[in-house]
């Protein structure tokens, strides 16, 4: 093996590079076209979400939670929520816990279509690209007419939802769901079928069962390895049970034994779609009548939290890309959690992806990054750098700072204020 | 020596067809990209955008990277002196200006030419992933190269049997074409070496699956990745003139008719007549072999795509070639 050493070549991927959506970045030992080994190297989408969350109170911190991503923004606020009323020891309101499901669902649909798209877009085939993401609009735009916005839903409240699914919003979705019936199985035809797909995709990034347990992979990751599990079925999550959730397994959708590689991401996200969309029928179906949440305004929610809260609580769901998990430890007579931790699931996908990747073709890494559905912007919070021997924790106003710095050296001559506009946050 | 006729008639000629086909080939582009989006359900770009690009990139500032070399900057100017050499070569419903005895190989030459310009250009960039790119290119140009002068010599050989004054000539198809031979083995023959022709086409123009040593997502254009301003906008010109050339190579050995003789022109007025029309049958031909695989299909990887090149493509040359030599030799 050494003698091989003067051939290799380490090349930088990342961290802005258009064949990923996010700023990260990854050192590649690159034998020729071969993978040899992947350094991912993170931190480069810091905006220190979690400094800001331990100045604001719990209601605030809601909001915060919601902007950490796009794409999973109700998944976020929702496992948040969830922690927040397991140490507070609220109970939700049924009805809730089914606005919850079809909001939840609908997002679902919406990550998972433009991840697909993502994928196909990785090989170059663009037209898949503006199928799937011409589908996507029409459950962008059930969201807006639901909750009002295509990305920020704001649905969910500590104890409950903000807003009703009346008739007419069930009339909606309900239309919505029929055309994703009728669009589903061209979906499946374009990533099941198509001979460019399966060529790029079969035995790509193979992550085995056992690299994807070491490296605790969640998600349609571990799914796809042939890992049984998902958030909403192992932990008995809200009414998933009274719906019948069941993890969706590669073998379910292709009939074949589950491989690991990015095929089997791609189609246990099919199945998982076509899963959502039965959810969200059972669900309109089922739904009881009743309250949507328990304190009816927030002053109120805030006031009651400040006594309520004492201890630590755990929220788990399963986001689109894989088991979210948020901490929150409260303390009596405080309205601001002294600690509040999300944990993502790109973060171990990530590590999984990177051993998974080793011995592939370079022209591979793009779709097997893609394939975990990575969301960097959700997973770098805290940057600790190395400061001359000693660590230090960097925050907004270090970033600010240090931004403000580098625009300076890269052009002197930049004109306009720098100081930012409005309060921001308490600094 | 007759100046006029020997020197000022091939230079007027060539610098006609260098405009004609420089417009018509970034049109071509600009239908491409409309044609492509309607089938993607997008609206488009206007069809005169590569004409906005080309004046935009001309205009904008050139950045030279610290790590090249003067032949970062040679290389765009040489690939594109190339391409309009190679005009002077390549059959467009007429026989070419400078058609010799033998020009089959000067023909091949500088269309090599052209891709290792490129690939110079790159690798003397700097940047790792032009090096990647110039490693692709060169990969996919040894695959494919050898499936397609097989193809041409043979069909050069076997219509050099029927007759002609100057063998091995890119005037030769104006003489006579490959289906005038008429024996269903060579009917088989020709069909098997259209194939060959159709993916050596999509694979000289990257469309589709051979879109490899530019690709966008995994190398950041690849070969590309380092040129700005005018040097890209020079190799997006080369690009479009060759795409037409590479074109106009298969219309010509395949589809040769011209119409001038229906209209009973001739002369100037008959070249340019059948001039046009060649250039409806490379728009017809590239919609085939360019928009519609590239609406279709994604990118291989390089080993897929250089495996199918020799176990497929070239397989196949090497059958369409006996099927038509054969019965001149038995």
């Amino acid at each position: 093996m050494t003698e091989k050493v003067e051939y290799w070549v380490k090349i930088p991927f990342g961290p802005i590079h258009p064949g990923l959506e996010e700023p990260e970045k990854f050192i590649l030992t690159l034998d020729g076209e071969r993978i040899i080994n992947v350094d991912v190297k993170l931190g480069y989408n810091l905006r220190g979400i979690q400094w800001i969350g331990l100045r604001r109170n719990y209601v605030q911190i809601m909001y915060l939670a919601e902007r950490m991503c796009g794409i999973c923004s109700f998944s976020h606020n929702h496992t948040y929520t969830r922690a927040v009323e397991e140490a507070a020891g609220i109970e939700v309101p049924e009805r809730a816990e089914y606005i919850r499901v079809i909001v939840g669902e609908l997002e679902r649909i919406h990550s998972h279509l433009l991840n697909l798209g993502v994928l196909a877009h990785d090989i170059g085939y663009d037209t898949v690209l503006h199928l799937t993401w011409l589908a996507r609009e029409k459950v962008m735009d059930t969201l807006e007419a639901v909750s009002g916005n295509r990305v920020n839903y704001s649905m969910v409240t500590i104890g409950g939802v903000r807003r009703d699914i009346d008739e007419k919003r069930k009339r909606i979705i309900l239309d919505a769901m029929k055309y994703y019936r009728e669009v589903l199985p061209q979906m499946e035809d374009f990533f099941l079928q198509d001979p460019t797909i399966e060529a790029r995709f079969r035995d790509v990034a193979v992550i085995n069962r056992r690299v994807a347990v070491e490296q605790g992979a969640v998600g349609p990751t571990g799914r796809g390895s042939g890992l049984k599990d998902d958030a909403r079925w192992s932990e008995r999550l809200g009414v998933y049970p009274d719906l019948g959730i069941k993890p969706v397994m590669p073998q379910d959708v292709t009939g074949e034994r589950p491989h690991g590689d990015v095929f089997d991401r791609a189609a246990v996200r099919i199945g998982e779609i076509k899963q959502s969309i039965e959810l969200i029928e059972h669900a309109l179906d089922q739904m009881p009548d009743g309250k949507i949440k328990v304190f009816a305004k927030d002053n109120i929610l805030v006031a009651k939290l400040r006594n309520l809260v004492d201890g630590e609580g755990i929220g788990r769901y399963e986001a689109p890309r894989g088991e979210l998990v948020h901490y929150v430890r409260g303390k009596k007579g405080s309205d601001k959690p002294p600690r509040w931790k999300p944990r993502e699931p790109t973060f171990p996908n990530l590590f999984a992806v990177a051993k998974g990747v080793i011995g592939d073709q370079l022209a591979d890494f793009v779709v097997a990054v893609a394939s975990i559905d990575p969301c960097l912007s959700c997973t770098d919070r805290v940057a600790v750098m190395e400061d001359r021997g000693r660590k230090r924790v960097l925050t907004e106003r270090d970033l600010i700072k240090a931004s403000i710095k580098k625009t300076r050296e890269i052009n002197p001559d930049i004109r306009g204020d720098p100081t930012p506009v409005g309060l921001g946050c308490s600094r | 020596m007759n100046v006029v006729s020997e020197f000022v008639y091939p230079v007027a000629g060539l610098i006609g067809l260098y405009a004609f086909v420089s417009f018509a080939s970034l049109l071509w582009e600009g239908i491409d990209r409309k044609l492509v989006a309607r089938m993607q359900r997008r609206v488009g770009p206007p069809l005169i955008q590569p004409f906005y690009d080309f004046l935009k990139m001309a205009s904008k500032e050139t950045i030279i990277p610290n790590t090249a070399n003067f032949m970062f900057r040679a290389s765009p100017v040489l690939a594109l002196a190339t391409a309009i050499a190679l005009l002077a070569y390549t059959p467009m419903g007429f026989s070419p200006i400078l058609a010799k005895k033998g020009d089959v190989i000067v023909f091949i030459y500088l269309l090599a030419l052209i891709s290792f310009f490129k690939i110079v250009g790159a690798i003397s960039s700097g940047s790792p992933y032009a090096k990647i790119g110039a490693a692709r290119e060169a990969t996919l140009m040894v695959s494919r190269e050898p499936a397609m002068m097989l193809a041409l010599f043979t069909i050069m050989w076997r219509l050099g049997k029927l007759g002609i004054s100057k063998p091995f000539s890119m005037g030769v198809f104006y003489v006579h074409n490959i289906w005038q031979v008429g024996t269903p083995m060579s009917m088989v023959g020709a069909v098997i070496l259209l194939y060959v022709f159709i993916v050596w086409l999509a694979s000289e123009i990257e469309a589709g699956y051979f879109n490899i040593p530019d690709a966008e997502e995994e190398i950041a254009e690849g070969l590309l990745v380092e040129y700005s301003g005018r040097y890209l906008a020079l190799l997006k010109l080369t690009k479009s003139l060759k795409t037409y050339i590479s074109a106009s190579l298969v219309v010509a050995i395949f589809f040769p008719w011209g119409i001038a003789g229906y209209f009973g022109l001739a002369g100037l007025s008959a070249d340019v007549v059948n001039l046009l029309f060649h250039t409806l049958k490379v728009f017809i031909l590239l919609f085939a072999v360019m928009s519609v695989f590239r609406a279709s299909t994604g990118r291989l990887q390089i080993t897929k795509a250089v495996n199918f090149l020799w176990k497929n493509v070239f397989v196949a040359a090497l059958v369409g070639s006996l099927l038509i030599a054969m019965e001149v030799i038995a």
